[in-house]
């Protein structure tokens, strides 16, 4: 890790002295444990406190829509094809970009690393594939391989997609993942269970869009569920309109949805939210053999029209 | 939205022009005869918000 | 000062007798993590928690509150008319609340009963309740209520401090609410006041010292506003947000609400939701126009709030408790602490 650190102050110092880029987007060392914050560095002080480690969750290319400015980005496998996603889409102009690429080590799960333990992680520190975790009067060493978030586990594009500069050698990529286990199980489900397996699955949800607002994909200026005329859903705690909500927004990720798991990564009640975005995911592979944010040539399978398309469902 | 657990039968899609009013017809029949066999929604209804 | 003591078998029984006369709120366990919910009966609280992952202000101020009912029945005589709409308002205690919730609750209340404006939805509720505390021995490192001026065994806006001192349980009467809670439970074992109080300061400076989270509040109050207002530092310090409502949300001493009417049929319910100024849809404006249509502008707001407008409206401190829930909750790291640090030294 200390070597991509290294590789990521000397590509993002020498960018902003040859002036190819106003900023840089990275993450400096968070104030709590398993945690980064996103930030920018204009100066070599600001590039000084870039880090990279597996707590880099935060899907970056959420902060790019409509920036201006020359930008440079540190961007894993998944911030790359969203980096892609945002290009098609018009929310960010390639010649703006210089894409730092970073082949992605994958990232820990701070909900599951969080209830492993009864009381306060006060420290986690990293060694190679170990996760050391320390709190009042408790140390832990974790393989890294048994806390990755659910989507790096089953990530097959670590390397970035699309990038400019790299700050390593490639890394192997996972073959022969069953990427849908999950979504099988609940496909089999009678739809009495399904009903109210998702109704377990939010009932903690206090609706407060973290999820939608750690998305690169959620950059409406006026959300569906903000819009009030007309009111598409209504805005309190209620079941319905809280799962309205959330498929909803899972249909107009489809196509576009790369698995980064941002979205469940800053759910403050650890709420599993891919389970609605994997299902669309999965379908877009199945029908149109589509992955997102892999390509800047082709465009989305949502938004063409091919004669093959399949059409089974309409009588 | 069967994912979720509308039932099957309960959404239909068709695509009907304007000049296929037998077709229209037919459809018509075939989803109300298919939704009333499934009989009443419970699931996906709100007949007031439950809040405090 | 009184003090009682309760040993663990007669605090379920206590408990149970409770369950008549008043509506028992407490901390359980659901699924990953603690909340504060209504208990059923014979359920005991959990009081196995370092803190809630939200704050009990849901037991006086729901996220999602019924005010009004209404009928568009033109055949009906009221039609068109809200009407208030019964509530329960009988008795109710919230157990194992930590002192910088319970603290939290008089730091809204200037909003909520101010002189000028009632709002009567809170006002009965947080009469109606009785605030058994849990004096907190562990302290999280995100906590940082002293500085906030609050503490791990502060007694403001309690009417019991409960202690546990690992055989039994010490509870300290603080108002007379307190002391009629303790005679419904059936508690009434009282110890000698001088062992009990030096015991409890004992272990409230052992808690005291725990907390390590050093934030200075002290200039905040002679900082010129404007000046604080266009400092260069926010764009820095709000770069990360996205916005989202996790801090409002979680929060203790965030009051917002917006209000919603919801009709079905004929009949309709006004209602009120917790807001968050963090949305840009808080200040959108009828005309379209929204003053504070920019990330960096709300950012700005949530803090200003708390740690300048407040501290200059209400000589009553900061609008925080330093419960730390934001702290660790938010997906991005935004982390109050620094930002007050960079407002408190701000200009020199
Ligand atoms: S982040 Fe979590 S709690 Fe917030 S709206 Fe999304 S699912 Fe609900
Ligand atoms: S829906 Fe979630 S997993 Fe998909 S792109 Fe958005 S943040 Fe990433
Ligand atoms: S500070 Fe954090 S929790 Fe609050 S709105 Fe910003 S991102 Fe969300
Ligand atoms: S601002 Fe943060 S630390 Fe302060 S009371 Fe609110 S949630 Fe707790």
């Amino acid at each position: 890790m200390s070597a991509y650190i290294d590789k990521i102050k000397e590509i993002s110092n020498r960018l902003l002295k040859e002036s190819k880029v106003d900023m840089v987007i990275g993450f400096r060392k968070g104030t709590v444990p398993m945690m980064n914050e996103p930030c920018f560095a204009k100066t070599p002080q600001d590039v000084d406190n870039f880090v990279w480690d597996s707590n880099c969750g935060i899907n970056l290319a959420n902060y790019l829509t409509n920036r201006e400015e020359k930008i440079g980005i540190i961007a894993k496998g998944c911030d790359s094809r969203n980096i892609v996603t945002h290009i098609i889409e018009n929310k960010i102009k390639r010649d703006r970009l210089v894409i730092i690429g970073v082949p992605c080590k994958a990232m820990i799960d701070r909900h599951k690393i969080e209830t492993m333990f009864e009381t306060e992680i006060q420290d986690v520190i990293e060694a190679d594939d170990k996760i050391i975790v320390k709190g009042d009067g408790f140390e832990k060493t974790l393989n890294k391989s048994d806390v990755l978030q659910e989507n790096c586990a089953i990530c097959i594009h670590r390397n970035p997609v699309k990038h400019d500069e790299v700050v390593g050698d490639p890394v192997e990529e996972q073959k022969d993942v069953d990427r849908y286990e999950d979504v099988r199980k609940i496909e089999a489900m009678p739809p009495e269970e399904k009903w109210r397996y998702f109704d377990d699955l939010i009932s903690a949800c206090i609706r407060c869009y973290a999820c939608r607002n750690a998305c690169p994909l959620c950059y409406c200026h006026t959300c569906f569920v903000d819009e009030s005329r007309p009111q598409w859903v209504g805005k309190s705690q209620d079941p319905i309109d809280t799962r309205t909500f959330h498929f909803l927004r899972a249909y107009h990720c489809s196509g576009r949805c790369t698995d980064c798991g941002a979205c469940e990564r800053a759910c403050p009640m650890g709420i599993k939210v891919r389970r609605f975005t994997k299902k669309l995911e999965k379908d877009c592979l199945d029908l149109f053999g589509w992955e997102a944010g892999m390509t800047l040539e082709e465009r989305p399978p949502l938004d063409t029209y091919r004669s093959d398309d399949p059409d089974e469902f309409i009588k | 939205m069967e994912y979720m657990g509308i039932e099957p039968g309960r959404l239909h899609f068709s695509w009907i022009s304007s000049a296929e009013s037998t077709k229209f017809v037919d459809v018509v029949n075939k989803v109300t005869a298919a939704v009333k066999a499934l009989g009443p929604n419970n699931n996906y209804l709100k007949t007031m918000a439950k809040v405090a | 000062m009184k003090f009682i003591k309760i040993d663990k078998e007669s605090w379920a029984k206590g408990l149970e007798r409770l369950d008549d006369s008043f509506r028992l709120f407490g901390p359980v366990k659901q699924d990953k993590f603690h909340n504060f919910k209504e208990l059923d009966k014979g359920e005991l609280p959990d009081l196995s928690l370092l803190n809630t992952r939200l704050s009990p202000k849901s037991v006086v101020y729901p996220q999602s509150e019924v005010m009004f009912e209404y009928t568009l029945d033109e055949n009906k005589e009221d039609h068109h008319i809200l009407k208030e709409i019964d509530k329960d308002y009988s008795p109710r205690a919230v157990i194992g609340i930590r002192p910088c919730d319970a603290k939290a609750f008089l730091v809204v209340k200037p909003n909520f009963d101010a002189p000028e404006y009632k709002d009567p939805y809170w006002i009965k509720s947080y009469e109606a309740t009785t605030f058994v505390g849990y004096a907190c021995d562990t302290p999280c490192s995100t906590c940082f209520c002293t500085p906030a001026g609050c503490g791990p065994f502060h007694e403001e806006g309690l009417d019991l401090l409960l202690v546990d001192t690992n055989d039994h349980y010490l509870i300290k009467v603080i108002t007379e609410k307190g002391e009629n809670f303790l005679s419904a439970a059936g508690w009434g074992a009282e110890v000698d006041a001088d062992a009990a109080s030096d015991q409890i300061e004992t272990m409230r400076h052992t808690a005291e010292a725990k907390i390590t989270s050093r934030v200075s509040t002290d200039e905040l109050k002679d900082k010129n506003i404007t000046d604080l207002f266009e400092a260069s530092f926010w764009e820095e310090a709000a770069f990360a947000c996205i916005n989202c409502g996790t801090c409002t949300y979680a929060c203790p001493t965030c009051w917002c609400f917006d209000i919603q009417d919801e009709t079905y049929g004929y009949y309709g319910i006004r209602m009120r939701n917790w807001d968050s100024c963090m949305y840009p849809l808080f200040t959108l404006h009828g005309s379209g126009h929204n003053p504070r249509d920019t990330k960096i502008q709300r950012v700005r707001q949530r803090f200003m709030h708390k740690l300048k407008y407040y501290v200059d409206k209400y000589e009553n401190g900061i609008q925080c408790v330093g419960c730390g829930r934001c702290i660790r909750l938010c997906p991005v790291n935004i982390d109050i602490r620094r930002v007050c640090e960079l407002m408190n030294s701000y200009g020199g």
